[in-house]
């Protein structure tokens, strides 16, 4: 567990990405990016499969088909521990798309040979770079463009995978979550992360404004929101078992005023709404219960 | 149709194939598939006939060009591959004359950003440049396009665009010859394609932030959240814009804890 918090005065001031990147306006994917390598610094091989263009940044990359992600890093870790190279880390960039299911095999198998790889994952919960298919990030009751709301449909009708935990029962080194709305947190995460030996993910909510369908100026605003009612929770999860909760407020903020302003839940009934509320508070019930005794039974 | 994503030019342009289907006419829309983002230059096609259509390709010599972008609106690029005395309609604060725009064409505008965010409170401009297609062209009817936007936008948004589209129909310009007959050679190319490192992004914005250096507390908060680094951390502990890198999000001036950044609407935009 990374016991010690950043604070703002820590923060790197260069910049390892080179901005301005093709990304959409307040793309919380390219925050995502700017924000992990500024921590990680120069010294990387960075991989990258199929997904939302976020930021190009100062390192050597290589590039893979969307089910490679997991393998391409296990060849560079495996390449640069002959080599002897220590020093420099094989780091996974990757979307949602290529963590939860098409590049979900791949990487399942490197984390069950605990290969010696960081893979960050920005979760934007669809396939955003095609136009916004669902995938299994894909919250439940979210409209995407091809799970369309109308006389049968309610957006989609499955929860959102709980991928942390799936790579948590892979009883591997260090699980983390991360928001955008907490810099400081995430960049803690990451500083931590990079120097563990064998196989770390770190989940990073981003939002996205023209799949989610919100005014790009709140991207902050709403992922913050995301982590105050419960809905991501920020934690950490070390060899599949010991666990903490990074962030416990005092009382979780109503659901509603996550979902309310994207506009790929305006649908929802307030019965719906509920639905939601009643799953994030027995999953943050479990949570705490979790956090108090400092284990999780996966 | 020429726009930037989120303008909603893929919308306009199936929005004037279904109004001229109401009319029953032959129609198709064709999105130009890229990767198109929100801010991104694009382009769509429409094609209209009163005989069945059999051509399936993108098109590439237009009777009319429509512009949803003032910047883009600017560029000769716009009015290149026009047909002789081609119509062009551009979304600018002036009127025809004042365009530098070149070659054997008619050109007509409109503000229909100012007209989007009166009516629609956001830069939104598709249907605000709508009904100025319809009043200056007479393809179709602004009956058929309000029928058409209804289908597109139920309920109350579909009456705030039918607003912008009325307001647009009356106060589009009329046809002016251009006065430049020849193109000049320097041209940038509307292309943005593909991913990487972008040059200069500044056209992309209709909003930029402006710090208001006295109420600043220097938190570095919407350094911080910048998306693009494209605030740059001066000497005096102060933020400042980088003019190439800002596309005009607004999360620095939504962040920021004191409410030191403002917004402004860059001019001509």
């Amino acid at each position: 567990m990374s016991t010690q918090r950043m604070t703002r005065a820590q923060v790197p001031m260069e910049e390892m990405i080179l901005a301005p990147g093709s990304t959409c306006q307040g793309c919380g994917a390219a925050m995502a990016a700017r924000l992990t390598f500024k921590v990680l610094g120069p010294n990387l091989i960075r991989h990258g499969i199929p997904c939302c263009p976020d930021q190009v940044s100062k390192h050597p990359r290589a590039g893979a088909v969307f089910e490679g992600g997991g393998a391409s890093l296990t060849g560079t870790a495996r390449g640069l521990k002959a080599l002897g190279r220590t020093d420099v880390k094989a780091v996974g960039f990757f979307g949602d798309g290529g963590t939860y299911d098409i590049g979900f095999q791949g990487l399942s198998a490197a984390a069950e040979r605990n290969e010696n790889i960081l893979v960050i994952t920005k979760d934007n919960e669809a396939y955003m770079n095609t136009g916004g298919q669902r995938s299994g990030g894909t919250p439940k009751y979210a409209e995407t463009t091809t799970n369309p709301v109308g006389p049968n449909s309610r957006g989609k009708s499955e929860p959102k995978k709980n991928i942390p935990m799936i790579f948590a029962a892979h009883y591997v080194p260090y699980i983390a979550t991360a928001s955008v709305a907490f810099p400081e947190d995430l960049m803690q995460k990451v500083k931590y992360a990079k120097d563990i030996e064998g196989f770390r993910m770190i989940l990073i909510q981003s939002p996205c404004p023209v799949g989610w369908r919100f005014d790009p100026a709140k991207t902050v605003e709403l992922a913050r929101a995301g982590v105050q009612a419960g809905v991501w929770p920020l934690y950490e999860i070390e060899h599949g078992t010991t666990f903490k909760l990074n962030y416990k407020p005092k009382e979780l903020k109503p659901v509603s005023e996550y979902l309310k302003p994207q506009s790929r839940f305006r649908h929802m009934t307030e019965v719906e709404v509920n639905e939601i509320q009643a799953s994030v508070t027995a999953n943050w019930q479990r949570l705490l219960k979790a956090d108090e005794m400092k284990t999780v039974v996966l | 149709m020429h726009g930037r994503g989120g303008q909603g030019a893929v919308t306009a342009s199936r929005i004037i194939a279904t109004a001229a289907y109401e009319e029953g006419k032959y129609s198709q829309a064709i999105p130009m598939y890229g990767t198109e983002r929100r801010g991104a230059p694009l382009t769509a096609y429409v094609r209209i006939d009163d005989r069945r259509v059999r051509e399936r390709e993108l098109v590439h010599n237009p009777d009319i060009s429509l512009c949803f972008d003032p910047l883009i609106s600017l560029q000769q690029a716009v009015a290149n591959d026009l047909k002789p005395h081609g119509q062009v309609l551009l979304n600018v604060p002036f009127s025809p004359e004042k365009s530098e725009l070149a070659g054997n064409i008619n050109i007509a505008t409109v503000d229909a950003t100012s007209i989007a965010l009166e009516t629609l409170g956001r830069p939104i401009t598709n249907t605000a440049l709508l009904g100025a297609f319809s009043k200056a062209t007479g393809v179709v009817k602004i009956e058929s396009v309000e029928k058409a936007i209804k289908k597109y936008f139920p309920g109350r948004l579909g009456d705030m665009n039918i607003a912008a589209v009325r307001k647009s129909y009356e106060k589009v310009s009329p046809w002016v010859p251009a006065k430049n007959k020849v193109a000049p050679k320097m041209q940038v190319d509307l292309n943005v394609g593909g991913y990487g490192t972008l040059k200069d992004v500044s056209s992309w914005r209709v909003f930029y932030p402006v710090v208001d250096e006295e109420k600043c507390i220097g938190c570095k908060t919407c350094w911080i959240f910048c998306p693009e680094a494209a605030l740059e951390w001066k000497e005096n502990n102060k933020p400042a814009m980088i003019d190439r890198a800002c596309k005009g999000c607004g999360v620095c001036a939504n962040e920021c804890p004191v409410k030191a950044i403002e917004m402004k609407r860059v001019e001509g935009a």
